[in-house]
């Protein structure tokens, strides 16, 4: 027994100096980023996975939760990472994305990644009906299903460890958290990449630019893959998302060691 | 913007391949055990404090918690602290200790530290009330503290926590003592237990009941001649952080 689903656990891996706080997205689980981690480790990279407040136990839990729980939950996994780490990268997949922009306006990081991290809520006209009475409704009807998924990699379902069904009362607080982002995006300095899919069925690829204008960095880039839905870290092209975070991370942690190499010697 | 309070932050601190998972109290913060995380820190164990949902925030994000939340936040822990350390001991004040032993029936750890743990509520409105309290707490959420107990001016000066107790939390509280309890006869981990002989909120007899309910034959119970509830804070802290140093030596030195 364990409150705590089995592939669900948050994870850490020891290695060097620089570290890398991984966090998953809105119903997904650790889970979503531990092959990334798993990739980013072997590297010689410190990962920490955090797992994001009423995740990973029970639906029902999720329409407990306020947004700014789970940045609280972000914190948590920056604060124990900063203190083994003198770097620190923050990668969030969707809105775990969103989350690592946000936290990024309060602690810096070295640099940030997003996958699939949508600009706002996709808009839904069923959903907009029922807005008004969401908090309400939640009570009767805590979530609804979501549709089949669409893996480009269709083995990526057998792992994945994620709610089967939308929170209603949470979708509020999605909202919320967006905006938030939203307004933190021109306050974020630091180097970015940005990756989405084409193909994404759930956010739509134009969510991608939207972010990437408004981002204040001046060292920031998008890439593209396409052989992928929503979940890029997970589905058919993951390797080449691994390899490119890797890559970003290299770079950016080069031209700092180059940087002090600048420096004259005493 | 930042969500946790100054003092509300969770610490890590890595150092050998033996581990000390260190879980606050209730309306606590890591705060708590950070003088006891670097004792142990000092003795070569890597320690880490989780904090426990709705702790470090603010005081309403306590309305909104249930037991099982603090339970995996403290999985969350465990599972963190597994990634540096092979061997680890759960070391909990107060409702973290409830939750140290409560962890230590199902997970793999090699012992368990129990400071102030309480066995079960003795306060008379959550005993009382506790069938109408979620309802109660609807509309009277919180009521205010006394004073902290802790007897080291010093420490009393640098406490963090709530100023006031969740009324829902109590609620939560008998849900979690009493999973903890049906948990009690399947511990068979060596078990220290260190209360404080003037803490008026959990007296020495709960130590007592939990050391007469635990099957393990390795058990233990300390109890200090001075300071209060909160232990890793008072003034006989330091008596309590040699005794678990040396506890865990002892639980981890063996094969392997």
């Amino acid at each position: 027994m364990s409150y705590v689903r089995a592939g669900a656990e948050p994870f850490f891996i020891p290695a060097g100096e620089t570290g890398c706080l991984l966090t998953h997205g809105f119903t997904a689980s650790p889970q979503e980023v531990r092959d990334l981690g798993a990739h980013l480790a072997q590297q010689g990279l410190t990962v920490l996975g955090v797992r994001l407040f009423a995740h990973g136990t029970k639906l029902e839990d999720m329409n407990r939760a306020r947004w700014t729980d789970w940045l609280g939950s972000i914190e948590d996994g920056y604060h124990l990472l900063a203190s083994q780490c003198a770097r620190i990268f923050f990668v969030g997949s969707s809105v775990g994305g969103s989350l690592s922009l946000i936290l990024a306006t309060r602690f810096p990081p070295d640099g940030v990644v997003t996958l699939a991290t949508p600009f706002h809520l996709p808009p839904n006209p069923r959903l907009k009906r029922l807005k008004p009475i969401l908090k309400p409704l939640s009570y009767l009807l805590p979530a609804i299903a979501k549709g089949p998924p669409d893996w480009h990699d269709p083995r990526a379902q057998d792992e994945r460890v994620a709610y089967t069904g939308y929170p209603l009362r949470a979708i509020l607080e999605l909202e919320r958290l967006l905006a938030a982002m939203r307004s933190a995006l021109p306050k974020v300095h630091a180097p970015a990449l940005l990756m989405h899919s084409k193909n994404d069925r759930f956010i739509p690829p134009e969510h991608m630019p939207q972010i990437y204008e408004r981002l204040g960095s001046a060292d920031k880039r998008i890439l593209w893959v396409e052989d992928s839905s929503h979940v890029i870290t997970c589905d058919a092209e993951r390797e080449v998302v691994f390899q490119h975070v890797t890559a970003f991370i290299q770079r950016i942690v080069a031209s700092q060691s180059e940087g002090v190499r600048d420096e004259p010697v005493a | 913007m930042t969500q946790i309070m100054k003092g509300g932050q969770p610490f890590f601190i890595p150092a050998g391949s033996t581990g000390c998972l260190l879980l606050h109290g209730f309306t606590g913060t890591p705060n708590e055990m950070h003088w006891m995380g670097e004792y142990l820190n000092g003795r070569g164990f890597t320690v880490l404090a989780p904090r426990l949902f709705g702790h470090g925030t603010q005081l309403a994000d306590m309305y909104r918690a249930r037991w099982q939340d603090w339970a995996a936040s403290a999985e969350d822990g465990y599972y963190l602290l597994k990634g540096s350390c092979d061997k680890i001991v759960i070391v909990g004040l107060s409702m973290g200790g409830a939750l140290s032993l409560l962890l230590s029936s199902y997970l793999p750890v090699l012992g368990v530290i129990a400071m102030a743990a309480p066995y079960e509520i003795h306060d008379w409105m959550v005993r009382r009330l506790r069938a109408i309290l979620p309802i109660l707490s609807l509309i009277y959420k919180s009521r205010a503290k006394g004073p902290s107990g802790i007897f080291d001016p010093m420490a009393e000066q640098v406490h963090v926590d709530y100023e006031g107790y969740p009324v829902r939390g109590g609620y939560e509280l008998q849900g979690l003592l009493a999973e903890m309890r049906s948990g009690l006869p399947r511990l068979h981990k060596p078990l220290l237990l260190i209360n404080s002989k003037l803490d008026e909120t959990v007296p020495p007899e709960h130590a007592q009941a939990i050391y007469d309910t635990v099957p393990a034959s390795d058990k233990e119970i300390l109890v200090l001649e001075e300071g209060g509830h909160v232990i890793p804070r008072d003034l006989a802290r330091q008596t309590a952080f040699k005794a678990a140093g040396d506890f865990v030596q002892h639980v981890t030195s063996g094969s392997g």
